[in-house]
C-alpha cells in the first residue's frame, strides 16, 4: 500500500524557521534522526492496524501553509475542564506551555526544556518529529508530597487552517513520595488537526504514583500519544487510560520494569463510535524480578469504526518472581465495529507468572429482557448493560479528584454511542 | 384482569403452548403445576413479552386491552410483573438503581413524579426488612454473586417495590431451604390485595402450603387439563403427575 510521505523540506524549512534556542541543536539532531528512521508505516509490525497517512496529511498541509500558530482562545475550554478536575494545572495550549493556572511551591519544581541543558531524549520516529516541532517541553520533579493532584492539560483548536502540535513532558516523582497525576487531551474547533505527545516518568524508589490519562479529544482530529514509565524499586505505579474522543488515535504505554519489587498496574477504557480508530498499544518490559505487572482493558464498539488492543509482555532472562497478567475485554455493539485484539507474550526467565485473556462479545439479552420486564425500555437497557461494563474501570480511577470527571465523560459518551442504534 | 384464549405459542419452530384458556380476576392467586416440559414457564414468558417465544394463535387481554401488541416494558408499566426462575446477575448495576429506574419508569407512565430519594431509600429499607433482607443488598450489583435464595428474595423485593396489578412468580420455590421458602411466601402473602392477582407458577405442592391458592390448574402439554381448588395441588402430590397425563388422555 502506498503511503503518503512526510515532506522533510517542508520540515526542515519549519525547524530551520524557529526560534533559536536552546532546544535548536535537539531539533536538528531529531530531524536527521528522522530523515534515516522515517514514520512507521504499515508494513511495521507495530503498526500494522494503524495508518499515519492522515497525521502526515495533515502535517503536509500545516508545513505548506508555514506552519502557522493557532491562535484561537482556548481560556473558555480550559475554563472548563480545570474546573471539572481540581489538581495543579500545567497547560499546554497549541503547544505552547502556559503555566499561568499553575501554583509553584507544593512539592513540585518545573522548567522548561530551552533553559537547560539536559539532552532531550528521541528514541523512535515519532519521538523525533515531536522533537523536532517542539517550541519547549515541560521537566517536572516531584520532590515531595504534593497536597493536590498534578494535572497536565494538552489542548489544542484547529479552526481555519489544518494545524499540528507537539507536547514533551517529563515527569520524575522522587523517592519515598507519592504524587498523583491527571495527563487531560482535548481539542476544538472544525479543521484537521493532529498532536503528537510524549511523556515520561520515572519513579523513585518506594514512591507510589497514581495516573488517569483522559483523551477526550474532538471526533476527527488525529492523536499519538504515549507514556513510557520506568519503575524504581518497590515503588508502585496506577494508571488508568479512557479514550472518550478522538478520530485517529494511536496510545503507547510503555512500562519498564529494571527494579525489583516494582509494581505497574494500568487499565484501560475505550469508547468508539462512528469515525473513530482507537488504538492502545501496551508494552511492559520486565527486566528484573521479582516484579508486578496487570492490565485490563475494556472497549465498547458501536457504529462504524476499529479498535486496536496490543499487549505485549517481555519477561527477560533472569527476571524471576516476575507476575505479569493482561486482560482485555470488548463489547461489540454493531456488525460494523472491528476490534483487532492481540496479546503477546515472550518468556525469557524460569520462575514466572503469566496470564492473559481476551473476550468479544455482545450485550447479554437475557439481561436486557430482564430489564425490560421491569419496565425499562431497551434504549435504557442497553446504556445500563454498557455503563455496566464499563464502571469497574472507572470506579478503579487511580486519581481520586478524576473520578466524577471520568464519570461523567464515560456517561456521556456512552449514551452518545448507544444512540445509534446497533446495526 | 386477565383473559387467556386458546394461546398457542412456539419457541424454535416447537410447539410449547397448544390451546391454553385461562381467567385471572384481581384477588385471585392461581398456582400453575405441571410436570416438567409442560409449558408453565413459557406461560410465564409470554405474558411478560420475551420475544423469542412466538405466539402463532389465541389471544391475551389484560385490563381489557389486547396485550400481546406490547413491549415488555410497556407490560411492566401497566403493572405486570415477572419474578424470574433464574434471575439474571448483572455486575455493575447496582440494585438500588434498578429498583429506582423500574419505579420511576412505571411513575412516569402514570404521569406522576419521579420518585424522591429518602421516600425511595425508607421504602426499600422497609420492604427489605420485612423479607429478611440486608440493606447492603441495595448496593450490589443486581444478584451478583447472590445465593439462590437471595436472588429469590430480591425477586420479591422488586415485586414488593413495584407494587404490581399482576405477578407472575415463576417457581419461586425452586432452590430454596425452608427458612428462605418462608420468608418469600411471608412477602407474597403480604401483597395480597383485593386488587392484585398472583399466579404462582411451580413444580411442586410445597410452596402452596405457605401460600394458599383460590384456584389451582395442572397444565399438560400446553393445555390445562385439569382447575380445582387447593385440594387438586395435594392430590397431585399423591398421585403423581402420570395422573393428569392418563386423566388427559384418557
Amino acid at each position: 500500500m502506498k503511503q503518503t510521505a512526510l515532506s522533510l523540506p517542508a520540515l526542515r524549512g519549519v525547524v530551520e524557521s524557529m526560534s533559536d534556542d536552546g532546544l535548536r541543536p535537539a531539533r536538528e539532531a531529531a530531524l536527521r534522526s528522522l530523515d534515516t528512521r522515517g514514520l512507521p508505516t504499515l508494513r511495521d509490525e507495530d503498526w500494522k492496524y494503524t495508518d499515519l497517512s492522515s497525521a502526515i496529511a495533515i502535517s503536509n498541509q500545516w508545513l505548506k501553509n508555514g506552519a502557522p500558530a493557532a491562535s484561537d482562545d482556548l481560556q473558555g475550554s480550559i475554563d472548563e475542564i480545570t474546573a471539572a478536575v481540581a489538581a495543579n494545572w500545567l497547560i499546554v495550549a497549541n503547544g505552547v506551555i502556559d503555566d499561568t493556572r499553575f501554583t509553584p511551591g507544593d512539592a513540585i519544581d518545573v522548567e522548561r526544556f530551552s533553559a537547560t541543558t539536559a539532552p532531550i531524549v528521541a528514541d523512535r520516529a515519532l519521538a523525533d518529529l515531536n522533537v523536532a516541532l517542539l517550541q519547549d517541553g515541560l521537566r517536572i520533579r516531584v520532590h515531595a508530597t504534593p497536597e493536590r493532584p498534578l494535572g497536565i492539560l494538552v489542548i489544542d483548536s484547529a479552526n481555519d487552517a489544518a494545524a499540528v502540535s507537539q507536547a514533551n513532558i517529563e515527569i520524575c516523582v522522587s523517592d519515598n513520595c507519592s504524587a498523583e497525576i491527571v495527563e487531560y487531551h482535548a481539542s476544538v474547533g472544525e479543521g484537521d488537526h493532529y498532536a503528537n505527545t510524549i511523556v515520561s516518568l520515572d519513579t523513585g524508589y518506594r514512591s507510589q504514583v497514581g495516573y488517569t490519562r483522559i483523551q477526550n479529544r474532538r471526533i476527527g482530529h488525529v492523536f499519538t500519544g504515549r507514556i513510557s514509565a520506568a519503575l524504581g524499586t518497590d515503588s508502585t505505579l496506577d494508571m488508568a487510560n479512557y479514550d472518550i474522543g478522538g478520530g485517529l488515535v494511536r496510545n503507547d504505554v510503555d512500562i519498564n520494569l529494571a527494579a525489583t519489587g516494582a509494581a505497574a498496574n494500568f487499565n484501560g477504557l475505550y469508547l468508539v463510535g462512528d469515525n473513530q480508530h482507537i488504538d492502545n498499544h501496551t508494552s511492559v518490559e520486565h527486566r528484573v524480578g521479582p516484579a508486578v505487572s496487570s492490565q485490563e482493558y475494556r472497549g465498547i464498539l458501536n457504529g462504524s469504526c476499529r479498535a486496536v488492543w496490543n499487549g505485549k509482555a517481555i519477561v527477560f532472562e533472569g527476571a524471576d518472581g516476575t507476575d505479569a497478567t493482561q486482560a482485555n475485554h470488548n463489547l461489540l455493539l454493531s456488525e460494523r465495529s472491528e476490534i483487532d485484539a492481540k496479546p503477546e507474550l515472550e518468556i525469557y526467565a524460569e520462575d514466572v507468572k503469566c496470564a492473559h485473556g481476551t473476550t468479544v462479545g455482545q450485550l447479554d439479552e437475557t439481561a436486557l429482557f430482564y430489564l425490560q420486564s421491569r419496565g425499562i425500555d431497551k434504549m435504557q437497557g442497553r446504556q445500563m448493560l454498557t455503563h455496566a461494563f464499563a464502571v469497574d474501570l472507572v470506579s478503579r480511577t487511580p486519581v481520586d479528584a478524576t473520578r466524577d470527571a471520568v464519570n461523567a465523560l464515560v456517561s456521556a459518551r456512552l449514551e452518545e454511542l448507544i444512540r445509534v442504534q446497533a446495526q | 384482569m386477565l383473559e387467556i384464549e386458546n394461546l398457542h405459542s412456539q419457541i424454535g419452530g416447537t410447539d410449547i403452548l397448544r390451546g391454553l384458556s385461562l381467567n385471572v380476576n384481581a384477588g385471585e392467586v392461581h398456582a400453575i403445576m405441571g410436570p416438567n416440559g409442560s409449558g408453565k414457564s413459557t406461560l410465564a414468558q409470554v405474558i411478560a413479552g420475551h420475544e423469542e417465544y412466538v405466539v402463532t394463535d389465541g389471544s391475551v387481554t389484560y385490563k381489557g386491552a389486547d396485550l400481546l401488541s406490547l413491549d415488555p416494558e410497556e407490560r411492566a408499566r401497566d403493572g405486570i410483573f415477572l419474578g424470574f426462575q433464574y434471575p439474571v446477575e448483572i455486575p455493575g448495576v447496582n440494585n438500588a438503581y434498578l429498583l429506582k429506574a423500574a419505579m420511576n419508569a412505571k411513575r412516569k407512565h402514570l404521569g406522576l413524579e419521579e420518585i424522591d430519594a429518602f421516600e425511595f431509600l425508607k421504602l426499600a429499607k422497609e420492604r427489605m426488612a420485612m423479607l429478611g433482607m440486608d440493606p447492603k443488598f441495595l448496593n450490589r450489583g443486581v444478584n451478583e454473586g447472590f445465593s439462590g435464595g437471595e436472588k429469590k428474595r430480591n425477586e420479591i423485593l422488586q415485586m414488593a417495590m413495584l407494587e404490581p396489578s399482576l405477578a407472575i412468580l415463576d417457581e419461586t420455590d425452586s432452590g430454596l431451604d425452608i427458612d428462605a421458602l418462608k420468608a418469600v411466601a411471608e412477602g407474597v402473602n403480604s401483597l395480597r390485595t383485593p386488587e392484585r392477582a398472583i399466579v404462582l407458577v411451580t413444580h411442586y405442592q410445597r410452596l402452596l402450603d405457605y401460600i394458599e391458592p383460590d384456584f389451582v390448574h395442572v397444565l399438560s402439554e400446553g393445555r390445562i387439563v385439569r382447575s380445582g381448588d387447593k385440594s387438586l395441588a395435594l392430590e397431585l402430590e399423591d398421585k403423581g403427575y402420570d395422573w393428569v397425563r392418563e386423566a388427559a388422555n384418557g
